[in-house]
């Protein structure tokens, strides 16, 4: 048995294995298949200050090796997400280490979900700032593509707040590297990508978007090998604990992403399919340990061998 | 949680309708009518999600699901060989509930809808009516079974080949029409604009009705939030998106929000 724990800084984990923000609703519809404390981190569906209606359907459309989702942050607001029972009262009771993922029209409104959290804070291990969805029209991907707005909500944040923070990065800028260290710079303890990509497909019968919304994020075994790219520029370019995620499927994609630079990784549209996939990869990332003789999952991180 | 289903039969019923059974057991123990089995197709290594489908018949080990070869998914599906195996979660969702005491049935079906409400007929202890409204003759599926069932089966087709010309809401009037005062219970499983053609009727006729909707579906279990329609609600919008995976796909049709907007 391989030592699995993983230190992100500020914070540590049991084991590299979180659920992808979105993917995983806010853990209690996923409770039944196992218990949520074998996981590294439960990270929640992007809460908001007010509840989030959502974008019309249909919101998702499959495409080759993935799919295309445009839910629009559809969820209860931070109030019921801290008060009702099927929320943050079932995570503090299930043992789950609770990340919460964050989201805002303006920087305003992120620090408000912010200010509301650090109140509350008892069984939250970190914030994961959204500055990345592609599906709605305010906020998200705003931020995520313009390093100086980036900065400046992080900063906010960070104000707001003395809870852990990760940043979560968009895949579409030219320099990851140079973004990630912006966010960084301005107070991210941790790093998460990468996002969903923005897409679009199209019905050929009736000419008409797949989705409601036109475009969605791409998500699934297609991105992966642009997330692993962009992982591993990431972790060269900061010295922060880069989480890594996108198309993350079984236990070889995670170790790939480990090795590429990512302290910890993510499953998400994998548990769509399979629910058990995130145990599966955490058991599948122990016996890789092992048959590589490796103690320790750190030793692996950021391992990639790329002499000429 | 997830099961093996072993395929011991998988037929065309009719034109690009089909019939597959499984040997399931776990999955018929619990299945309600109303109920779907969330089913990963083996064979489609670039397609990644799971579809749904409605329990047609549970009956001891044995779970029938019928559908209309439409896509990639039910493709794949019809080629299925009996001994192959597929992985299911299920049974899930919000199940229709039975009629109780002297309520009539009357099951309001929209083409293969008509298999989502099956096990209506076959569970209920009143015995009813089938009305089944579809584009044409080749759309009308197991109105022999419905028969055998002891339910009375009345058709709409669209283009007049069969039954009354027309949608199948014209037979709805009708029917509320000849049975005033009778206690019916309604049921609806169709298209969605069927679904609120329908509820729009019961509530207009002050009666409620149990309507199984859906939407193009993602996790199944509520996590994803894809396959959402509108439900009334206190909020100043008066209403708000529900998983018809989770809170549904059975809902009361004084719950859903028949607004435009």
């Amino acid at each position: 048995m391989a030592d699995l724990r993983v230190d992100l800084g500020k914070f540590s984990l049991k084991n590299p294995v979180m659920t992808a923000s979105g993917t995983f609703g806010y853990g209690f519809e996923y409770a039944e298949f196992f218990p949520l404390d074998r996981l590294g981190a439960v990270v929640v569906k992007g809460i908001t200050v007010r509840p989030v209606h959502g974008n019309p359907t249909p919101r998702v459309a499959e495409v080759s090796s993935g799919m295309l989702n445009a839910i629009g942050l559809q969820g209860p607001g931070v109030d019921k997400f801290l008060h009702d029972d099927h929320y943050m009262p079932f995570l503090k009771k299930s043992g789950a280490t609770v990340i919460v993922n964050i989201w805002g029209k303006s920087v305003d409104e992120y620090r408000e979900v912010a200010e509301k959290l650090e109140a509350e804070k008892d069984g939250i291990t970190a914030l994961e700032i959204n500055i990345s969805c592609p599906n709605v029209k305010e906020g998200g991907i705003s931020f995520g593509t313009n390093a100086a707005k980036a900065s400046e909500l992080v900063a906010q944040v960070r104000a707001a707040t003395s809870i852990p923070l990760i940043t979560k990065l968009s895949p579409t800028v030219s320099n990851i590297g140079e973004f990630a260290k912006a966010v960084v710079d301005a107070g991210s303890d941790v790093i998460s990508l990468i996002n969903t990509i923005p897409s679009m497909a199209i019905d050929i019968e009736t000419r008409r978007p797949k989705i409601a919304n036109v475009t969605g994020g791409l998500s699934g075994p297609a991105i992966k090998p642009v997330a692993v790219r962009m992982v591993y520029e990431a972790a060269k370019a900061v010295k922060v604990p880069v989480i890594g995620m996108g198309g993350i499927c079984n236990a070889d994609d995670a170790v790939e992403f480990i090795i590429a630079g990512a302290s910890a990784i993510a499953v998400g549209t994998a548990i769509f399919t399979n629910p058990m996939a995130p145990i599966e990869v955490i058991d599948g990332i122990n016996s890789y340990l092992d048959r590589k003789k490796i103690a320790s999952v750190k030793e692996l991180c950021g391992t990639v061998d790329i002499r000429k | 949680m997830s099961h093996t289903g072993e395929i011991l039969s998988n037929e065309v019923l009719k034109d690009k309708y089909c019939r597959a059974v499984f040997r399931a057991p776990e999955i018929c123990e619990k299945a309600e009518p109303g109920h779907f089995v969330h089913v990963m197709i083996p064979s489609m290594r670039d397609r990644i999600l799971r579809r749904p489908f409605s329990i047609c018949h549970a009956g001891g080990s044995q779970l029938t699901i019928v559908y209309k070869v439409v896509g990639r998914g039910t493709e794949e599906l019809s080629r299925l060989k009996p001994g192959e195996k597929c992985d299911f979660m299920g049974p899930l969702g919000v199940p229709f509930s039975l009629p109780v005491e002297d309520e009539i049935p009357v099951i309001v079906a929209g083409g293969y809808g008509a298999a989502a409400t099956y096990m209506i007929s076959e569970r209920s202890k009143n015995k009813g009516y089938l009305l089944l409204g579809a584009r044409t003759e080749k759309d009308l599926i197991l109105t022999d079974n419905y028969k055998n069932n002891g339910f009375e089966v009345r058709v709409a087709t669209e283009d007049g080949a069969v039954g009354t010309k027309g949608l199948v809401t014209v037979l709805v009037k009708e029917l509320l029409e000849e049975n005033k005062g009778k206690n019916l219970k309604f049921y609806g499983c169709g298209p969605h604009g069927m679904l609120l053609a329908l509820g729009e009727l019961l509530i207009t006729n002050e009666i409620d009705g149990e309507l199984s909707m859906d939407q193009m579906m993602c996790c199944g279990i509520g996590a994803c939030f894809a396959c959402v329609v509108k439900v009334k609600d206190n909020n100043p919008d008066g209403w708000r998106y529900a998983r018809t995976c989770k809170e549904g796909p059975v809902f009361k049709a004084s719950d859903v929000y028949y607004g435009r907007t």
